[in-house]
């Protein structure tokens, strides 16, 4: 399969896989803002309304962080199980495993560019105005979607080989929420703290590089950001040659499970 | 063009939490078949038909044994129904299917309309495919795996379903590819297509090659009291 071929699938079973997922819902491609919408009500609700938070503009720091995250989590918990999900196909022809994963990231991607055009019009309506800074958004994204990449496709090969897999990163997930400061600012901490929270946690150091750019208008640490994304593309390749390199055990335990 | 030789395979599969239930499939086959063959394979339920498909196409590989493919012969499995997703339609599955099969989205995009045609579904061919019966399924599987070209195809009781008027329809268009180079591989209960079609058959039970000849010959001996389809599992 040529490299051309193989990026055409991945792009094309996005596609129908977001074509299909459109037609199950009533209100189809809408729910591409209203979930992200509701995602921001509940904050309101919650951390607004009944906490009375007192951190300034705390439902735009919120949404920073969360939407990110969620980009992060459920692409990585539905790719985790996309080669499962897909018996029927695995156990029909021979094609590369790492399909399955990485078309869908390639939806999340899709529906990712929603959510943050949302975010952007939230901004600018809190007065928040994009500057020169706000060029760091795309490597920021870039190392994100590379993190992704990188966690689903060992995630999703640990799953094939052992099922039970799948409920540690369930449990993994819920983790990384509470440690990498969607609800929270590490920049809050004791120095120290931040220091180490934002060095072992790729993920807080990524959603902090969100808010320094877009609330704060300062540029995030291009080295820190460009070891995070060496290490997530490495990882990321590593991920794509055991998927290879174990192609047809997968299938076996794929159609046996 | 497709040789297996030795050929054996198991696999685990838990029954219960903490066992590793091992399942012996197949046992020191070793079989040929040279180009434009069309091998017919018999067998009872659960004999390792699907498996030895599998295997010839690549898709698993053997515990024990060699499976030699002619370099770079490409290969496809036709099976029932399994690999649709069904929230899309037909269109869009049988667009995949043959993109899954190594065919260019433009290729795959302009053979559409002839697959709608070769499959008679008409309108519902638009509709999703989790509104089909399995012999509209079986129809969408047949013609989107016919129409792409490939080296070797392996049947696996497609040809079992659908009405009979579709059935003789992709009896004929299978002769009609047979005439030329197609290699042929073809798992069938249904006797009558397997004398029609096949040049050679192979019998296997519980795993081993039991007999292998003429078609007639090999069907003969499965259908014979002691054979494989007298006996009761």
């Amino acid at each position: 399969m040529t490299l051309s071929h193989y990026a055409t699938l991945i792009d094309t079973m996005a596609r129908l896989s977001l074509k299909a997922d459109a037609s199950r819902y009533f209100f189809g491609y809408v729910w591409w803002v209203l979930e992200p919408l509701l995602y921001v009500l509940v904050f309101y609700v919650v951390f607004e309304l009944i906490l009375q938070n007192r951190k300034e503009d705390f439902v735009v720091f919120l949404m920073c962080g969360q939407l990110a995250f969620v980009w992060f989590s459920k692409s990585l918990n539905q790719a985790s199980r996309s080669i499962l999900g897909s018996k029927g196909l695995v156990g029909r022809v021979d094609i590369p495993k790492s399909l399955f994963p990485l078309a869908t990231i390639q939806e999340g991607l899709y529906k990712q560019a929603a959510v943050f055009l949302l975010l952007f019009v939230v901004l600018f309506a809190k007065g928040y105005t994009p500057s020169l800074v706000w060029g760091w958004l795309l490597p920021v994204m870039l190392v994100n979607y590379l993190l992704i990449v990188a966690c689903s496709l060992f995630a999703a090969y640990l799953v094939c080989w052992v099922f039970d897999f799948h409920v540690f990163i369930s449990m993994a997930t819920i983790f990384l929420m509470f440690t990498s400061g969607v609800f929270w600012d590490p920049r809050d901490l004791d120095p120290a703290m931040t220091y180490w929270v934002l060095t072992l946690n790729p993920l807080a150091f990524l959603l902090d590089a969100y808010r320094q750019i877009m609330l704060a208008g300062v540029a995030p640490n291009a080295v820190h950001l460009a070891i995070v994304g060496g290490v997530a593309l490495l990882a990321a390749l590593a991920g794509l040659f055991l998927l290879r390199r174990h192609s047809r055990f997968i299938a076996l335990r794929v159609i046996t499970s | 063009m497709l040789e297996l030789v030795g050929v054996s395979h198991h696999y685990m599969a838990r029954k219960s939490s903490f066992d590793h239930g091992l399942h012996h499939v197949l046992d020191n086959v070793s079989l040929r078949v040279m180009p434009g063959d069309t091998l017919g394979i018999v067998g009872r339920n659960g004999a390792g038909k699907t498996t030895m498909l599998r295997l010839m196409a690549g898709i698993i590989e053997p515990r024990q044994g060699l499976i030699r493919r002619r370099a770079g012969a490409s290969c496809a499995l036709l099976s029932l129904g399994l690999g649709f997703q069904d929230s899309l339609s037909g269109r869009d599955n049988a667009l995949l299917s043959a993109m899954l099969q190594g065919v260019s989205k433009r290729d795959a995009l302009a053979s559409l309309d002839e697959i709608r045609e070769f499959t008679e579904l008409g309108d519902s061919f638009e509709e999703p495919v989790k509104t089909y019966s399995s012999g509209m399924r079986a129809r969408l599987g047949f013609a989107s795996g016919l129409l792409t070209r490939v080296d070797i195809l392996l049947i696996d009781e497609v040809l079992s379903v659908g009405d009979a008027q579709f059935r003789d329809k992709a009896l004929g268009a299978m002769q009609q590819r047979l005439g030329g180079e197609q290699t042929v591989v073809f798992v069938s209960h249904a006797e009558g297509q397997l004398k029609a079609l096949c040049d050679r058959a192979v019998w296997i039970e519980q795993g081993q090659l039991r007999a292998e000849g003429a078609p007639e010959e090999v069907i003969a001996r499965y259908r014979q009291p002691g054979g494989g389809s007298a006996r009761r599992p």
